[in-house]
């Protein structure tokens, strides 16, 4: 169980909903919700906000396809035996 | 892992065989690593005295030959040397690792890009040198080598944070279902 409560869409401000959008268009999946993940990096704008930028620069398509991207991602992430 | 696994399924890795053979070179990686690392740590010599090659056995020499030939080394890398102290084993290893490097769904430069960020992530100095070699050996450029070290960095930081905040995965459901059977099997 997440150790902090996860804010509902309606409780972040304006101009940070719209970001929300970006993860339906990144992830190509009409979420009913945005994922945990979109809703904790919302908190602070100004961290997750260059955090994204940083991430989405790293695994756009270039010498690697962006599904080769996410596979690296999955196996860093089962590495860091992290379940998310 | 979760979320990520969905992505990729999503992206164009919509069967199960590329993940099935991700997850094998992620396991084979990390045990090549665990051993060459800790069987020669940095500043010490090798704790198992290596195998030389002219002194080996008939089949260990064709082992060594196999690595040689496979990753285009003119030496058999330490590590296989020690372990081929055990000839029986190391055969076995070698057969597993080999399988596992072999353009199959996932073509080998980016199982060497795969396991480049197994070792990068477990911090394994063997890993990260000998599978950089082998990404640039097999077509792989500066910038690619710069992408893979940005995914595998920033989602060191992603997991991170969700095991931080304790996040519960919410996107596996995402992902489509790959209904085949197993390789050689019937569907059921």
């Amino acid at each position: 169980m997440p150790t902090v409560r996860l804010r509902d869409v309606s409780e972040y401000p304006e101009a940070t909903r719209k970001l929300f959008d970006v993860a339906k268009s990144w992830f190509k999946y009409d979420f009913p919700r945005p994922p945990a993940m979109s809703r904790v990096m919302a908190w602070n704008p100004e961290f997750g906000g260059p955090h994204g930028r940083a991430m989405k620069r790293a695994a756009a398509p270039g010498e690697f396809t962006r599904a080769e991207k996410e596979m690296v991602a999955a196996i860093v992430s089962g590495v860091n035996a992290c379940d998310y | 892992m979760t979320a990520h696994t969905a992505a990729g399924k999503l992206q164009g890795f919509a069967a199960d065989a590329p993940w099935y053979e991700a997850a094998f070179v992620a396991g084979i990686t990390n045990a090549l690593n665990v051993a060459a690392d800790g069987l020669a740590p940095p500043g010490s010599g090798p704790l198992l005295e290596p195998v030389e090659e002219e002194r080996a056995g008939a089949a260990l020499r064709e082992v060594f030959a196999e690595i040689r030939d496979f990753h285009a080394c003119p030496d058999v890398p330490l590590v296989f040397r020690m372990l081929g102290r055990d000839p029986g084993y190391l055969a076995e290893l070698w057969a597993a690792w080999r399988e596992a490097f072999t353009d199959n769904a996932l073509p080998r430069r980016l199982k060497a890009s795969l396991a480049f960020a197994v070792s990068l992530t477990t911090r394994s100095g063997f890993g990260t040198a000998f599978h950089l070699d082998e990404m640039r050996r097999l077509g792989v450029g500066e910038p690619g080598v710069l992408e893979i070290i940005g995914v595998t960095q920033m989602f060191s930081s992603y997991t991170k944070i969700a095991d931080t905040l304790q996040l519960e995965p919410d996107m596996g459901h995402i992902a489509p279902v790959d209904a085949s059977p197993a390789p050689g099997g019937r569907a059921g």
